[in-house]
């Protein structure tokens, strides 16, 4: 248990910057997504935790000591690769002990740890076997066994389920849950997967290109994106970033978007001071297609869902949700509907949307306003 | 897979002429490289007499081992009549030590080339294997001068060196391209679990070496064992390997030709190689074409 500090921590590689000064700071047990594109640099950052690169300028200190100049084997860290990296040559049981053998404890002690994380793993009975006698599944329960039976301060993970089936990668997520939230241990973890950041993070650091774009819990980051690149990378199908411009109208406040019949204009429940001053501007409206449904004709509507009518050009019935594209200020917005609700393709039909969940980004800076 | 002729419509009337032609010509040059051994073995069976009175292809009457028995302690090798055998020991002597020597050095150079990338790694590779395109000429006089400086001029230990260093670049070509197939995540976890280099090298990479091992013994062996350049170079009378002997044996000038005793010295000579690729020549195929370890 440990906590880990990772300060303006650079990296380069000849002249390209694949780091560009990562602030990134961990309580004592908490997990933390790296979650973004292929190529961002998530696994260079692991790696640099891990001690397995060098880092160019910054530090990073676990339980407040940098480790910067420490050796990967006297850091206290154990790693899950995402390609497992078992050694062929060696036994499952032997797999696991292996750094507790080159750590020179005897070999008694080794066999009662060894067995207590096997019991701990359900995978008992396959300590005899070699690797290339495994299933990806289990493949991947070894190489987790290898980094718990050394009990370390933090646990990194580089995309340990991207080489196993979607159903075992539901399975193992929720397995790797259940395991933190029995062990407590910090953990950093890597994947690009938004489900896998979603379920498991207590906070998900959000990068691209190098650089962090939001560091927040899941639901934050899902409720409030920094920018408009967080808000598409998470949630699926993704926001509807919709055209718009911020109206003052009589005493309210509102968006003016372009529907199926001229205008509308969607008030806003609580603008602040930053929206206030970006009246007459243009707006991207940002809306999750969950916050979109059909209107109910004669019903009240609470004060922060606002009305407009757009016309249907698809819908995709997904079994729990019919997805229903709109034309909406000259695009395409996705709204998930109850099957029961969902309107025929072609028809205009009118819809409700709640903008106290709502949110607006600068068109230019793509950044959140407000 | 099925076999390709097992798929439907592969075995028309055309196909099978096609098959039956393909056999033949096969057949024709199997028979084409075997019939130069098949009549060295047929003439080490003769007698003395029988090679007289018979043609060289005739196949001989009664088998004898005579002309064996003869080559391997009796045939008079350059002046002294003590048959192949203690050259056949002296080469045994010499190829073990530099087979086993350059296969573990071209092993823990490939490793440190490929999983320790230090600058100019690959520089120093391309410049190693440079040296696998040197012509054995080339190198005798310096080597021959180095021999001296070091006073294993005309010593088995010698031709050791010689051969491991001539060695080195096979050896090494063959393991660096065997571990660039094996994913580096293995050596980090290592790194990572507390091993260092030569922990992660004995306890990780050779194990799983096993089909570029073979590899390289077997072409180690057939290349030492059949050397005759630096043998007859660096070696000196009694210490000549089998090779330089069986040259002595056949151009010994005194006595009778005998053609029995001079095949029988061949197949001696030729037989550790023979033998080698019968038991190995099978891993040596699937070592050449392994790819990384399922791990
Ligand atoms: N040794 C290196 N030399 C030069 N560039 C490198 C080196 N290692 C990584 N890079 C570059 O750094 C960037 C980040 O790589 P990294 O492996 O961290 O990406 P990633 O986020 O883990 O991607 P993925 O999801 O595909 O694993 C990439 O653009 C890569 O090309
Ligand atoms: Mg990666």
């Amino acid at each position: 248990m440990a906590t880990l500090t990772i300060k303006n921590v650079q990296k380069r590689y000849g002249t390209v910057a694949v780091l560009k000064g990562i602030d990134l700071e961990l309580h004592d047990g908490e997990f933390l997504v790296l979650l973004g594109p292929s190529g961002c640099g998530k696994s260079t950052l692991l790696n640099m935790i891990a001690g397995l690169d060098t880092i160019t300028d910054g530090a990073i200190e676990i339980d407040g000591r940098v480790i910067n100049d420490i050796h990967p084997k006297d850091r206290d860290i154990a790693m899950v690769f995402q390609s497992y990296a078992l050694y062929p040559n060696m036994s499952v049981a032997r797999n696991i002990a292996f750094g507790l053998e080159m750590r020179g404890m005897n070999k008694p002690d080794r066999e009662v740890a060894v067995k207590k994380v096997a019991a701990l793993l359900q995978m008992e009975h396959l300590l005899d076997r070699k690797p290339a006698q495994l299933s990806g599944g289990q493949r991947q329960r070894v190489a987790m066994g290898r980094a718990l039976v050394r009990d370390p301060k933090v646990f990194l993970f580089d995309e340990p389920l991207s080489n196993l089936d979607a159903k075992l990668r539901v399975d193992m997520r929720t397995e790797i849950k259940k395991l933190h939230q029995r062990l407590g241990t910090t953990i950093v973890y890597v994947t690009h997967d938004q489900i896998e950041a979603m379920t498991l993070a207590t906070r998900i650091a959000i990068m691209k290109e190098g650089v962090v774009q939001q560091f927040a819990p899941p639901q934050e980051v899902y409720e409030q994106p920094a920018n408009i690149y967080v808000a598409s990378f998470i949630g699926s199908p993704a926001m509807n970033f919709i055209p718009a411009q911020i109206v003052s109208e009589a005493d309210r406040i509102g968006v003016r978007i372009e529907g199926a019949q001229g205008a509308s204009v969607l008030p806003l429940p609580a603008p602040s001071a930053a929206v206030l001053k970006k009246v007459g501007h243009d707006v991207i409206l940002g809306v999750r297609p969950e916050t979109i449904a059909r209107y109910q004709h004669g019903t009240n509507l609470p004060p922060n869902f606002a009305r407009f009518s757009a016309q249907v050009s698809v819908t995709e019935p997904t079994g729990a949700d019919t997805l229903t594209y709109l034309a909406l200020g000259g695009r395409d917005a996705i709204a998930r509907v109850p099957p029961k609700e969902a309107p025929n393709a072609g028809e205009v039909a009118e819809f409700t949307v709640d903008m106290a969940r709502a949110c607006l980004f600068d068109p230019k800076t793509e950044q959140r306003v407000g | 897979m099925a076999s390709l002729q097992d798929l439907p419509g592969a075995r028309g009337r055309y196909a099978i002429f096609g098959r039956v032609f393909l056999y033949a010509i096969l057949l024709l040059f199997a028979a084409y490289y075997l019939l130069p051994l098949g009549v060295m073995v047929s003439t080490s069976l003769k007698s003395a007499a029988e090679l007289r009175s018979g043609s060289l292809i005739s196949l001989p009457r009664d088998f004898s081992f005579e002309a064996w028995g003869f080559a391997w302690n009796k045939a008079n090798v350059g002046v002294n009549a003590t048959g192949l055998a203690p050259y056949f020991w002296n080469s045994v002597v010499m190829v073990v030590p530099s087979v086993l020597i350059s296969t573990f050095m071209g092993a823990l150079n490939g490793y440190a080339l490929t999983k320790w990338k230090f600058p100019g790694a690959n520089l120093l590779f391309a410049l190693i294997l440079f040296g696998s395109f040197i012509p054995f000429q080339l190198v005798l006089l310096p080597m021959s001068l180095t021999l001296g400086f070091l006073g294993l001029a005309g010593t088995t230990a010698g031709l050791v060196l010689v051969h491991v260093v001539y060695g080195l670049a096979f050896t090494t070509l063959f393991f660096r391209n065997y571990y660039t197939s094996i994913p580096d995540d293995l050596v980090k976890a290592a790194t990572i679990d507390g091993a260092g280099f030569f922990q992660i090298f004995f306890k990780i990479m050779l194990p799983i070496s096993t089909p570029i091992m073979v590899v390289s013994i077997i072409w180690q062996f057939t290349q030492i064992w059949n050397d005759f350049l630096f043998g007859a170079s660096f070696s000196s009378g009694a210490s000549a390997p089998i090779t330089v002997a069986l040259n002595n044996l056949v151009n010994t000038t005194t006595g009778v030709k005998q053609h029995n005793v001079d095949m029988a010295a061949a197949i001696i000579a030729a037989l550790p190689t023979l033998i080698v690729y019968v038991l190995a020549g099978k891993y040596f195929v699937r070592g050449l074409t392994a790819g990384s370890v399922k791990g």
